[in-house]
């Protein structure tokens, strides 16, 4: 089973709706509310997202290697089903 | 001033702003509901209300351009999506809210003339 990290925000409605779609297909996965955080965690979040050619925008979910940002359900299916 | 009676208010302050820009509110009225709640308690919290879907940091300049309606830092991305990234607004004709797509930032092809982006095919 892939590793699923979520980096979002406890106000972010798509956040909200992410979490939802992996807890319903019973998938674990790491959540990381960004506004939680402290300043130094919450740069490294940022740097990392850059990083991946990302912009500062929730949810950010990375499916094994692949990140996604957004809430897009059929690539979530897509990277969790991809070998 | 209660939370509610500040959602009343932001609502009052942003309708006709995003109206100017051709947007209105989601008319998925449970999720404008939730979001103008965050808006109004990161307000509360920081004196401005920012976009609930968003990441702020240290960097000013760039957390200025979450400040809702954001709608003219993002014109091109919103757009191509037909809605701001957190859901609030949406275009004018739209009716259908929850069949729109968040297409992320890198993922929005900037159009070489001024008109407003298209989606990668």
């Amino acid at each position: 089973m892939k590793k699923v990290t979520i980096y979002a925000l406890s106000t972010c409605l798509w956040c909200r709706k992410t979490k939802k779609f992996f807890e319903d297909k019973k998938v674990p996965f790491e959540a990381v509310d960004y506004d939680k955080q402290d300043e130094n965690r919450q740069s490294e979040m940022l740097a990392e997202m850059k990083r991946s050619g990302c912009s500062g925008a929730f949810p950010f979910t990375r499916i094994g290697d692949a990140c996604v940002q957004g809430y897009d359900p059929g690539e979530f299916e897509r990277l969790l089903e991809k070998k | 001033m209660s939370f509610e009676a500040r959602k009343k208010a932001l609502r009052f302050l942003f309708g006709p702003a995003a109206g100017k820009l051709g947007y209105k509110f989601t008319p998925n009225e449970e999720d404008a509901d939730f979001l103008l709640e965050q808006e109004a308690a990161i307000e509360a919290e920081t004196g401005i209300p920012y976009c609930p879907c968003q990441a702020r940091s240290k960097d000013r300049a760039e957390n200025m351009r979450m400040v809702c309606p954001c709608i003219p830092f993002h014109r091109g991305h919103y757009d191509a999506m037909r809605r701001c990234w957190c859901g609030l607004f949406v275009h004018k004709d739209v009716t259908d809210p929850d069949g729109l797509r968040q297409i992320p930032e890198a993922g929005w092809r900037k159009p070489e003339g001024g008109a407003a982006g298209l989606p990668p095919r």
